[in-house]
């Protein structure tokens, strides 16, 4: 039992060490949170979100940093998972006291991650993720959006597919937050539309074998695949699905973070032919498209993707502070609302008052030699929806599949 | 437990429970505390197993996972008392720990081990898979529990509290059982499986019962993580927490009940601090647990029997 008194020593000598290693701070710094995936299956969006915000930081401290204060980043590794998002997230907030929180890349960690949020009152931003329950029931005031949710990406992408792909579409998606998600959301602006749902299926996130699902595909003859999934998980099932002779007997469909424009060289042939809607790619011949790649490729060699969005973020945030002339989250989410930026990456972008999500411009895109080329633009006005806040999205919704004769 | 024990047990008590009153500590180190408490107090509960019963479980996580089930569907349902979240826990935790440790004390050493793996993977599967109980992404969003009516557990002080509460419970158990004829039955199987059976102990009945015992503390500190974290996921279930929870039993010493609880919060507490600076943390847990058990085969616990410091310490 001498044990438990080394223990208590131990224990509180840690405690104290720990306590007493942060006191100091620096005077006239205001630090912000980049929250992402450094690793695992969307280890890509995390890293671009992080030079998208570094980038934006640059340029801030360039011109005096934001109300006289230097601005200073501390990235943090959620690990695709809610427990190590929720804990992160808790200590840039309580430990390290950002003022901005810009995350995370899963949906679920991100839902999870707007309860933290939420509750210590600090301005979150979501570059990435796009569930819809973002902007409905778990929706709060200090959370903001640049990032097309379901419901934006699915009324944009489902007209084009009836008018111009094909009306009998299958649905795969991957089953958590996000997927499920676009899934619903897709189904149900297909339906609207006229277009048949002929089958869906998920398949768990991280999922290293999508062979079991290619049976059920192929019974259903599609004429379109609607394919929601992000990250690794993608690379994996267009392998596949390639192998299995697939990408050639369907037309393929999918989300706007199926795949980032760095992975598609490696991929090219299984993506050919590939729709997919998004807000950026560096072989848009956008003016604006271009001078943003132009800046991004300068400073870190290489071409942007969708993190461009967790730029845009930033510089939001900076500009809602300046207009409040304080940090206090209250106001500066006030400030927020109905704030506008012009000459973005895709033109104008404004943040709507009701849900925080900012209306913006997106691209249809075809993927020809392993690159994104713009094949329609879609205005925000025409996706973003009514406001939905705290109204249940899920509502009345069935993954029945209802047969046409 | 002896008079001089007891007071230890005091102090140490006391001592943690200052810690929230210590002057300008940041809430975040209050749930750090919590964290490090919590898995400290799981490890603990493992170590009865691993440590004095020679078992090695890689199915914790499903004990773990299925307390924060729980609690979290019975706070989705607005049933907020603690009681009744822990309640709940207890029923279905002991339920599964009774089937899997039907089975799993049957078979001895790797076997074991790999059933308690599978079962954890079937149960993992299970509510990943259940759209329910929110497949991949769980219940989120709960509100706080319940002290009883009118008490919400809502501050971070209460959270700590609560989980030191937790741990002082959970290691008098672990004390009581493994001081009494029954733990040393316990390191009797341990030593020698065939030996105990031959005078006359019914072994798998020994092991099943220490096998409850750690599920059942287990599921509680489950029961009590979505009151802390406000969500319960398929991925506390996962047998990378089964192996967090070894790691920590290793890295404070094996059968020593104190050393675990060490491990445990020196795992946490080492992972929060190295993951903010390298993204390959476990590179780095990895290198300490690979140095322990090179140079501290007792864990953390071992480090005051290291040449010299016994010799030291009596000269003082």
């Amino acid at each position: 039992m001498k044990r438990i008194a080394s223990a208590v020593v131990l224990t509180t000598v840690a405690a104290l060490a720990v306590v007493a290693a942060p006191a100091v701070s620096q005077p006239k710094v205001v630090k912000i949170g980049d929250l992402g995936s450094k690793v695992g299956v969307f280890e890509g969006y995390g890293k671009y979100q992080t030079m998208g915000i570094q980038m934006a930081v640059e340029e801030l401290n360039a011109k005096g940093g934001v109300l006289g204060h230097r601005i200073e980043i501390l990235s943090e590794d959620d690990e695709t998972k809610p427990a190590p998002a929720v804990r992160k997230a808790e200590k840039l907030i309580l430990q390290d006291d950002v003022k901005l929180l810009v995350g995370v890349v899963s949906s679920g960690a991100t839902m999870a991650v707007m309860d933290v949020t939420k509750k210590h009152k600090t301005i979150h931003w979501n570059s990435v993720s796009c569930a819809e329950f973002m902007r409905t029931t778990k929706f709060h005031k200090y959370y903001f959006s640049n990032q097309p949710d379901s419901r934006m990406q699915a009324n944009g992408l489902a007209k084009y597919i009836v008018d111009k792909m094909g009306k009998r579409v299958y649905i795969f998606y991957t089953d958590y937050a996000m997927g499920q998600s676009d899934g619903r959301q897709f189904k149900t602006a297909l339906e609207k539309l006229g277009g048949e749902v002929v089958g869906v299926a998920g398949a768990p996130l991280d999922t290293k074998d999508f062979s079991p699902w290619f049976g059920a595909i192929n019974q259903a003859a599609p004429e379109v695949l609607f394919l929601a999934f992000a990250g690794t998980d993608s690379l994996r099932l267009m392998t596949q699905l390639h192998s299995f002779g697939m990408t050639r007997k369907y037309k393929l469909a999918g989300i706007d973070c199926f795949l980032l424009q760095q992975d598609l060289p490696s991929i090219a042939e299984p993506m050919e032919g590939f729709v997919q809607l998004n807000h950026f790619s560096a072989y848009n011949p956008d003016k604006s498209m271009q001078a943003f790649n132009a800046k991004f490729r300068k400073r870190f060699g290489v071409d942007a993707n969708i993190a461009a969005g967790a730029y845009d973020a930033v510089h939001f945030w900076a500009a809602a502070v300046e207009k409040a002339t304080s940090f206090d989250p209250d106001r500066v989410a006030e400030a927020h609302e109905g704030m506008c930026r012009e000459e973005t990456h895709i033109g104008r972008q404004c943040i709507r008052k009701e849900d925080h999500q900012v209306v913006m411009d997106m691209h249809l895109y075809q993927v020809k030699g392993g690159k994104n080329i713009p094949i329609a633009r879609i205005a925000g006005t025409d996706s973003i929806g009514e406001p939905m806040v705290g109204r249940d999205p899920v509502e009345g919704f069935s993954w029945e599949i209802k047969k046409k004769n | 437990m002896s008079r001089v024990v007891t007071w230890r047990v005091l102090v140490a008590f006391v001592a943690l429970a200052a810690l929230p009153a210590l002057p300008g500590i940041p809430t975040y180190y209050l749930l750090l505390a919590f964290d490090a408490l919590l898995f400290g107090a799981i490890a603990m509960s493992l170590d009865l197993l691993m440590g004095y019963t020679g078992l090695v479980s890689f199915g914790h996580a499903a004990f773990y996972g299925l307390g924060a089930y729980a609690t979290a569907i019975l706070l989705e349902r607005g049933v907020l008392s603690l009681w009744a979240c822990l309640g709940g826990a207890l029923v279905v935790v002991g339920v599964y720990a009774a089937i899997v440790g039907y089975f799993a004390t049957a078979r001895r050493g790797i076997y074991f081990a790999l059933l308690t793996l599978i079962f954890a993977e079937v149960v993992y599967t299970f509510f990943r898979y259940t759209q329910t109980f929110g497949g991949s992404d769980g219940i989120q969003g709960l509100p706080d529990a319940h002290l009883w009516r009118g008490v919400p557990i809502d501050t971070p002080q209460r959270k700590y509290y609560l989980v030191l509460v937790y741990l002082a419970v959970a290691y008098a158990i672990c004390r009581v059982v493994v001081t009494s004829h029954f733990g040393r039955v316990l390191v009797a199987i341990r030593e020698n499986e065939d030996r105990a059976r031959f005078l006359g102990y019914r072994v798998q009945r020994y092991k099943m019962a220490a096998c409850m015992i750690s599920a059942l503390l287990t599921g509680l500190a489950g029961a009590i993580y979505p009151m802390r974290a406000a969500f319960a996921t398929p991925d506390l279930m996962l047998w990378t927490e089964s192996g967090e929870f070894i790691i920590s039993v290793m890295i404070g010493g094996l059968g020593t009940l104190v050393g675990p609880i060490l491990g445990g919060a020196f795992f946490t507490i080492l992972r929060d601090k190295v993951s903010s600076f390298v993204d390959w943390y476990f590179i780095v847990i990895g290198v300490v647990l690979v140095l322990i058990v090179l140079f501290m085969p007792k864990g953390l616990l071992g480090i005051r029997r290291l040449h010299g410091f016994r010799q030291w310490r009596q000269g003082a």
